[in-house]
């Protein structure tokens, strides 16, 4: 059943981004008001995701302060920090109030700096990401994001036998991808040699198996299911959306590779739009490592646990391949600006269902999934969006 | 449920924790409805939801459940290190591995020391021989 609509979407290009939020926030949020048909005077509530401006910019309370930028001041406006998974869940919400008939027509968005024109440096953005890890438990240790899900894979590899060279070939896939992508902030081919060849980063993850740090901004429209057609935008439904979580610190999970949330969030997600995990005809996943995206596709049940490492190797999760997944190239060549993840991965689903992704279409896309993940997976949220019949 | 555990009432605290990690004792805290141990103090049982845990002493042997080598630190670390997940029998904690040639999973490691961050403590952890 369609619980809302998302008409229009827009997203700047990820990469670094000399530009206050407010002024890098604003391209994406107009490019999804043009896109839908909507103006400033007919929204009337907006939901932001920003996970770190605090930290990386000294700068909070953003959700009025960018609504006044962009000519919206007045409305309800709330912003939702859940780490990575910030704008998903600023999304889930919006969905929520239009369902509910609370609000009619929401603007949901995210927005991040993250590169080297914050004027932080590696080292830094590393510490600040950290954050995400038990505070006691955790970041004493000099955990890092890449250690955590290098800590999620390397069982995986254990238990499974998944290789180096196979999470080496989920990068080669989404650079691949990203090329096709004019917003991606990397997107070239490359080869599994050139992925070992980069430097260790957390063992196994190499240089090429992370994502970048990026900047950038996404926006999407979301209005209830009757009021779908009253806009210019080409609508998509909104049919399903799961939100669960999982316990911080890790060691207390009750396994690593599974990644618990989304399997329940993608439960819940499945249920409401009444599919499987066979009617998926295109992903976006939350591939902030190689790693990640083979834990991902499998707790999403699109492969059996254990062959996701083969995947990508395979070609199954290349864009003609029989399962695509992250034809946008992915948080590892699209980028990863933290609080914008979530709904760009709602902009590239809402441009394959309408048909429009041009070089990077996934032929007769009828039924997408978005997999978000925070922190150390502890929170997941899984979207399904359909093409309208 | 092993034969050398000693109970006391009233609940962990991270002060607790941390004082007897840096005088070289690993605690954690039993369930008394459903005897699910966790290595790390809370305040209600992560499984059923009850506030009722026992204080236990956890043992400083354990096994390698997954580690990772960070080669590029936070601020304020100095790499390369390795950190890991022990499987300490009835529950797991996250911790560091000290050694020249570094661990792999299923490796017997023990409780040998702590390092710390902001006044913090993390256990440290060596391979057995
Ligand atoms: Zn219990």
């Amino acid at each position: 059943m369609t619980r809302a609509t998302i008409v229009g979407g827009g997203m700047t290009s990820f990469g670094p981004h000399d530009q206050p939020l407010e002024e890098l926030f604003a391209d994406a949020a107009f490019a999804s008001m043009d896109d839908a048909g909507i103006a400033g005077d007919e929204i009337d509530a907006f939901y932001l995701g920003n996970a770190l401006g605090g930290q990386t910019e000294s700068d909070t309370h953003l959700a009025p302060k960018l609504a006044t930028h962009i000519g919206l001041q007045g409305i309800p406006c709330q912003r939702f920090e859940d780490a990575c998974a910030t704008s998903s869940n600023a999304f889930k919400h919006a969905v929520q109030a239009v369902e509910s008939g609370v609000h009619d027509v929401a603007l949901v968005g995210g927005v991040e700096r993250c590169t080297p024109e914050t004027g932080l440096g590696t080292g830094e953005m590393t510490r600040i990401f950290a954050g995400a890890s038990h505070r006691q438990y955790e970041q004493p240790t000099g955990l890092t994001f890449p250690g955590v899900f290098a800590l999620l894979t390397k069982r995986h590899m254990h238990e499974y036998g998944t290789t180096e060279e196979q999470l080496a070939e989920v990068a080669v896939k989404n650079h691949h991808h990203g090329q096709f992508n004019p917003k991606a902030h990397f997107g070239r081919d490359t080869d599994v040699e050139a992925v070992l060849e980069t430097p260790i980063i957390a063992d196994p993850f190499h240089l090429m198996d992370c994502c970048p740090f990026s900047d950038g901004a996404s926006a999407v429209l979301v209005v209830s299911d009757d009021l779908a057609d009253s806009f210019t935008g080409e609508p998509v439904s909104v049919t399903g959306v799961g939100h669960r979580t999982d316990a911080v610190p890790l060691a207390d999970k009750a396994s690593l590779p599974e990644t618990r949330a989304a399997r329940d969030a993608a439960a819940e997600a499945y249920e409401q739009a009444g599919i499987t995990a066979d009617d998926v005809d295109v992903a976006e996943v939350h591939d902030c490592f190689t790693g990640a995206e083979v834990l991902a596709i499998e707790a999403l049940g699109l492969f059996e646990d254990g062959t996701g490492g083969r995947a990508a190797a395979d070609g199954e999760t290349y864009i003609d391949g029989e399962m695509p997944v992250n034809p946008s190239g992915g948080l590892k060549a699209k980028g990863h600006p933290i609080g914008a993840t979530g709904t760009a991965q709602l902009v590239e689903l809402t441009e394959q269902l309408r048909g429009d992704a041009a070089d990077r279409q996934v032929d007769d896309a009828r039924t997408a999934v978005a997999h978000n993940l925070g922190g150390d997976a502890a929170t997941t949220v899984v979207t399904v969006l359909e093409a309208r019949a | 449920m092993s034969g050398d555990r000693t109970s006391e009432s009233g609940p962990l605290a991270y002060a607790d924790w941390r004082d007897r990690l840096e005088d070289g004792e690993l605690v954690g805290l039993e369930c008394r409805s459903c005897g699910h141990v966790t290595a790390t103090p809370k305040r209600a049982c992560i499984d059923c939801g009850d506030r009722i845990l026992d204080t236990c002493s956890l043992p400083t042997t354990g096994t390698v459940h997954s580690e990772t080598t960070i080669t590029v630190p936070p601020v304020g670390f100095e790499g390369p290190y390795q950190v890991g997940v022990i499987d300490l029998g009835e529950t797991k904690l996250m911790g560091r591995i000290r050694g020249d040639e570094g661990v792999e999973i299923g490796a017997s490691v023990e409780f040998a020391d702590t390092v710390e961050l902001d006044g913090m403590p993390a256990p440290v952890f060596e391979p057995v021989e």
